[in-house]
């Protein structure tokens, strides 16, 4: 069962599709709303911030897009990842699937409508006319170690979420500081420099600033940054898959 | 098991499951010992709230430990047709969900040679706002078929189902007669070594339940190993050649499926009195 990579690349295949086709099953646009919904939401903040930031922000749609769409990435993946063994509980206590099959479709049905968003991100650019740098190629680095560090959290976060269902009432209340802390649509000269040390510990904040740099400011972001996030990354990545692994087989009798 | 090795089993290869035993090669499964404990509390606390004031409180009620299945061993040798029979709550299903490897055992082990088709329940992970069609994938998926496979068994699918026209419609607006037809068609695709059938028999309408015991037998005629679970002491007596008899999680019985049944019906008879 699930042996070959091509039953295990199917079979995410499909997860991530029955994702993409249930969310908006009733809906007249369908899919479309993946691209609608980030651009209103990015709309309706851009118009009440930039009220409030825009004068001490150079081009504050771009600014706070590029910090939006890191932070969604993240919070929406690992919400995702943390309540997919509860959801497809009546699957797994019938048919034996590998349990990490669906948290990782969870994140990966999110990438897709991160990679949606960034259609968005890209398009507000042009519009306001804001300047292209080669940097931007070095996003990848970034995204690359916010998506470990998704995986990471989304492991851990599954597992604790299928013991206690409040962990995801918790867990929303969490996202809400992490999103004020992560400064997503003010700047970060308003936060005392005392407080802005704690905000550098943050790794969604790390996360977003380097992909700031590389793509709105056109700088290679510094190493000591990258170097901290990705020991963050990589050990909650450790921590996610020994947790998953010694607890995968007790969740089935949770659910 | 070291930390290494169960990282290794559950995400690269579910080898702790299938520990191949070069000693006998003709066992297909062997149960030794095997013994499962589900945790029941009266009052469940699954809120970490309740969790935390329970444990300063210090009322936390012990939590229940039901046996369903005790110290179970059996082998069966490959090619063996083995009914379990047992009345309902004795722990057959929960026997056939630990071969099929949804639940782990609480102690004793499994070792199975060979692919196993678990066929416990029928489309299961049926999506119902999804086409047949698109269930039909959806589901091989989950019983880890890869796409080339459906693609070149999609018709045969299509054909056995019975669904014709219907196939384009969303599942929730089929019949479960219907459900059922579509479910089997895609579950009975695999070419297992080791086919696990629990009361799945009796689906659809009188014609279509020729056909799949016909599927079945066709299956088993390829010298397929095969368990099977069923209240219907007939259909027994007809497929399997060995039987065990489970009752309250204890192995009562076991061997030749005709006498296996008699002492069976003996005792619901004489229970009935």
């Amino acid at each position: 069962m699930f042996d070959t990579f091509s039953e295990k690349k199917f079979l995410l295949k499909q997860l991530v599709k029955r994702d993409l086709t249930s969310k908006y099953k009733d809906s007249a646009l369908g899919i479309l709303w993946s691209f609608f919904n980030p651009l209103l939401i990015m709309l309706v903040f851009t118009a009440i911030f930039s009220m409030l930031f825009g004068r001490s922000i150079d081009n504050f749609p771009v600014y706070f897009l590029s910090g939006r769409v890191i932070y969604d990435f993240y919070s929406a993946a690992t919400k995702g990842a943390m309540n997919s063994i509860r959801r497809n509980g009546n699957i797994l206590k019938k048919i034996y699937i590998p349990k990490y099959m669906f948290s990782v479709s969870a994140i990966c049905y999110e990438f897709i409508n991160f990679l949606i968003s960034f259609v968005i991100l890209f398009g507000v650019m042009l519009i306001t006319s804001a300047s292209f740098h080669i940097t931007a190629l070095f996003a990848i680095v970034p995204i690359f170690l916010l998506f470990v560090l998704i995986f990471g959290v989304g492991l851990i976060l599954a597992v604790c979420n299928t013991y206690f269902s409040d962990i995801g009432y918790l867990y929303n209340v969490f996202l809400l500081v992490l999103m004020y802390a992560s400064a997503l649509f003010y700047p970060m000269e308003i936060v005392p420099s005392k407080v802005q040390i704690i905000f550098s510990l943050n790794p969604v904040y790390v996360a977003v600033s380097c992909f700031r740099e590389c793509v709105v400011y056109g700088v290679i972001p510094n190493i000591t940054s990258l170097a901290y996030l990705a020991t963050f990354s990589l050990t909650t990545f450790l921590i996610g898959v020994i947790l998953f692994s010694i607890y995968e087989k007790k969740l089935t009798l949770e659910l | 098991m070291g930390l290494i090795d169960k990282i290794k089993g559950v995400f690269i290869k579910d080898e702790n499951r299938l520990i191949l035993d070069d000693s006998d090669e003709e066992i297909a499964i062997s149960v030794n010992h095997l013994t499962m404990e589900f945790k029941v509390t009266k009052d469940k606390i699954d809120t970490l709230k309740e969790y935390v004031i329970r444990t300063i409180k210090r009322n936390k009620k012990g939590k229940e430990k039901v046996r369903v299945l005790e110290d179970i061993n059996f082998n069966v040798y490959k090619g063996d047709r083995v009914g379990i029979l047992g009345f309902n709550g004795a722990g057959k299903s929960t026997l056939l969900k630990i071969l099929a490897g949804i639940y782990e055992p609480t102690q004793g082990s499994i070792t199975i040679n060979g692919k196993v088709a678990p066929l416990l329940e029928l489309g299961a992970g049926f999506d119902k706002n999804y086409t047949g069609k698109n269930n039909i994938y959806l589901n091989g998926a989950f019983l880890s078929m890869d796409e080339d496979f459906i693609n070149r068994k999609y018709d045969e699918i299509l054909e056995f189902s019975e669904l014709g026209e219907y196939i384009n419609y969303p599942v929730k607006n089929y019949s479960s007669g219907m459900r059922a037809k579509l479910g089997f068609s895609v579950a009975t695709l695999v070419e297992p070594d080791i086919l696990i059938i629990d009361e799945i028999l009796s689906v659809g309408d009188i014609k279509f339940r020729k056909k799949s015991s016909e599927k079945i037998k066709s299956m088993m005629s390829e010298g397929v190993t095969v368990l099977l679970v069923s209240h219907s002491i007939g259909q027994i007596r007809e497929i399997c050649d060995k039987c065990i008899w489970i009752e309250n999680g204890h192995l009562i019985m076991e061997g030749e499926a005709n006498e296996i049944c008699d002492a069976y019906v003996r005792s619901a008879k004489s229970g009935k009195k």
